[in-house]
């Protein structure tokens, strides 16, 4: 995995970066942040959940630049670092995770890993913790999670270093609306 | 558009059905409309969902492209400097940004068929 850009930066005087790499398709990132805001602004399904997937996500597909960031309605909604430590391999028995959040886990796990992992069971439990609106928020946000990370990591934009650090939740700008 | 993710959105949020298929056209609309059926032909035969396309009559670049994609859905950290900096040869920069999202949403793509996104949310 390359820590060194294989893409420039379309914004002059700033590094390369996510943002400064999807600059060189404005029509793209005009769309995704859209997306991406309206996705994180809407709250038929909590940030709190979204976030457990999207950390579960980065610790999978080997994210770092995505596995140090905290978005702060999340932050808000209890997140803290003591229950993200337990979204790892085991998060089955793990005493701080609700059991809305393992379900969802393990429809995480089976969508960017292995469909085998939702089977029956989990299938179920899914379905009995989520609406199918809440699902298909879910499985909108876990699949761009995925792309992001993979897009991310193959652009060669992952940080050698980077400190956990809390972000601002995405959101729609008003001038874009 | 067609595709899983959009078909559980489209019976669910509509808002967010408009937003995700314009994402999706934006980076489709970014690349030539044949490279892109072979990108999405070509991940979807890595995950055992059809048959890859015959590249016998394709170019070197497409064909470099391909084999690029092909890489997407399970060895995405495994993807060389060097096979970036060929795909970037052929495409430039705007070109390699785009094929790289539009690669990546393919294999989402799968990944969310293969779990049957949409029947879960109803559809």
């Amino acid at each position: 995995m390359s820590t060194i850009p294989r893409v420039s930066s379309a914004i002059a005087g700033e590094p390369a970066h996510f943002g400064s790499v999807l600059a060189h398709q404005p029509e793209i990132a005009a769309r995704f942040f859209e997306l991406y805001g309206a996705f994180w602004g809407s709250d038929v399904l909590a940030a709190r959940i979204k976030e457990v997937a999207r950390m579960r996500n980065a610790r999978v597909t080997e994210c770092g630049f995505c596995r140090n960031v905290r978005f702060d309605k999340a932050l808000g909604e209890g997140l803290v670092e003591e229950v993200v430590d337990d979204i790892t391999d085991g998060y089955e028995t793990s005493d701080k995770l609700t059991e809305t959040e393992k379900a969802v886990l393990k429809f995480t796990d089976a969508l960017i890993h292995d469909p085998e992992l939702l089977n029956g069971d989990a299938r179920t439990a899914l379905q009995q913790h989520l609406t199918p609106q809440q699902i298909a928020e879910l499985g909108l946000g876990v699949s761009l999670f995925l792309a992001l990370a993979k897009a991310l990591i193959t652009m060669g934009l992952e940080p050698e270093q980077m400190d956990r650090t809390v972000l601002p939740t995405p959101a729609v700008l008003e001038a874009a609306e | 558009m067609s595709g899983p993710i959009h078909a559980s959105l489209a019976a669910t949020n509509g808002a967010l059905a408009e937003k995700y298929a314009a994402f999706v056209a934006a980076s489709e609309g970014a690349l030539s409309p044949e490279l892109v059926a072979l990108v999405r032909q070509a991940v979807a035969a890595v995950h055992g969902m059809g048959e890859g396309p015959d590249e016998s009559a394709l170019d070197e670049a497409t064909r470099t492209a391909l084999a690029y994609a092909r890489r997407m859905p399970f060895e995405h950290t495994a993807i060389s400097d060097d096979e970036a900096a060929a795909v970037t040869h052929h495409l430039g920069e705007p070109g390699f940004v785009a094929f790289s999202v539009v690669t990546a949403l393919a294999d989402a793509e799968c990944r969310a068929a293969q779990v049957d996104l949409p029947e879960l949310s109803g559809v």
